[in-house]
């Protein structure tokens, strides 16, 4: 091998390592399921488990919340789908929902998934269109986590107990 | 220096040292750049280096290379300096007033070896000394004040330290395997400070120290 291969291989090799590390720091990956979903999304590569996808979505239609984010992380394990995480969101929303009060970790929760998933989306927007759904996009679902962390006079509005769950 | 040593082995082995440097082994895990700080002492450090004659810069960027060698050499450079920094960074205790005092530590060490212009062997042999100081330093004495005490004797002595330090000591806290990825990253750091090309002497200057008189 002559020697410009070895110096151009070694300098495209160096170059790609420092991109990687540069990238690990801005993703801040918490799994090896990350850092590989990361990379292979990052080349278009990575793709959603449709079959766990959907068994997660009858589940949380029967508002069984863990077990659908249990399904939901193995159709998604880097968590870089964002119609995935939209859904994940959205379950906690439905199981902190309350009539009378909201359950502030749940909400905080989605609403943390939920940024996460406006970051991987394209443009940073997203749509479902799922009718079983009542809010469809992340705007909504954003609007009415945080409302639901905020402490408001309307709190004690005795009507709020007609209130329903989106 | 070979072409496989300067375009893989130098900046590989830095860069591995910055990836493995920046891991923080707390709960959630992250990866943390160096601090501004330990950017200044790297460059420092680098200063040193090329002073006591452990890195000689030409023999990886000048002129009469070819520009993809140039290209190789400014890598290793860049890969070094940010090892440097890194390797300070992840020594230094992350808060409070061990972050402060090792801090000082570092920097009066630096400037020290600057001022007393040290050839290679007795510079490694210093900076390498220093390195494994810090890692006992935040290793095994802050970690062991700062982390859980399970016995009244540590609990007492705690709270004492706390004390004089005006509630400034605690650390954040890491999980065991961190003291050891740390201890890998300082062997890699250290093996790529030893592969790095030195200032060579010429026969002809040795020459001319042994034909000069005596009294001149």
């Amino acid at each position: 091998m002559s020697e410009t291969v070895v110096r151009a291989t070694g300098a495209a090799v160096t170059i790609a390592y420092a991109a990687l590390i540069a990238w690990l720091a801005a993703s801040q990956p918490q799994s090896i399921a990350e850092v590989t979903g990361g990379l292979a999304a990052t080349v278009g590569a990575y793709e959603v488990d449709a079959v766990s996808f959907g068994e997660g979505r009858q589940m949380f239609l029967r508002d069984e919340f863990e077990a659908a984010r249990s399904a939901w992380s193995r159709a998604d394990p880097a968590g870089r789908d964002p119609r995935t995480q939209f859904y994940v969101a959205y379950s906690y929303y439905r199981q902190g929902w309350g009539r009378l009060s909201h359950d502030d970790a749940l909400y905080a929760a989605g609403l943390d998934t939920l940024n996460r998933a406006v970051a991987a989306a394209p443009g940073g927007r997203i749509v479902v269109s799922d009718p079983e759904l009542q809010l469809h996009t992340a705007d909504e679902l954003g609007a009415e986590l945080r409302a639901g962390q905020r402490r408001e006079w309307s709190d004690l509005n005795p009507m709020r107990v007609f209130g329903s769950r989106k | 220096m070979t072409p496989a040593r300067e375009a893989f082995a130098l900046p590989l082995t830095f860069l591995t040292v910055v990836l493995i440097g920046a891991i923080r082994l707390t709960t959630p895990v992250a990866i943390v750049p160096p601090t501004l700080f330990s950017l200044v002492l790297g460059s420092i450090l680098m200063t040193v280096f090329i002073q006591s004659g452990t890195l000689d810069p030409s023999r990886l960027v000048g002129g009469d290379r070819s520009a993809w060698a140039n290209t190789n050499g400014l890598l290793a450079l860049v890969a070094l300096f940010l090892a440097n920094a890194q390797v300070i960074s992840r020594l230094t205790p992350d808060s409070g007033f061990p972050a402060l005092v090792v801090g000082a530590l570092f920097l009066v060490t630096l400037l020290q070896l600057a001022a007393a212009a040290l050839d290679r062997v007795r510079c490694l042999r210093v900076w390498g000394v220093t390195l494994l100081s810090a890692f006992v330093l935040k290793f095994i004495v802050v970690a062991t004040l700062a982390g859980p005490a399970d016995r009244p004797m540590a609990r007492a002595l705690q709270a004492l330290v706390e004390g004089l330090t005006f509630g400034n000591f605690s650390q954040p806290v890491e999980r065991a395997a961190a003291g050891y990825l740390t201890f890998a990253m300082l062997a890699v750091y250290l093996m790529g400070l030893v592969l790095l090309p030195c200032l060579q002497h010429s026969a002809l200057s040795q020459t001319k120290a042994v034909l000069l008189p005596p009294d001149s």
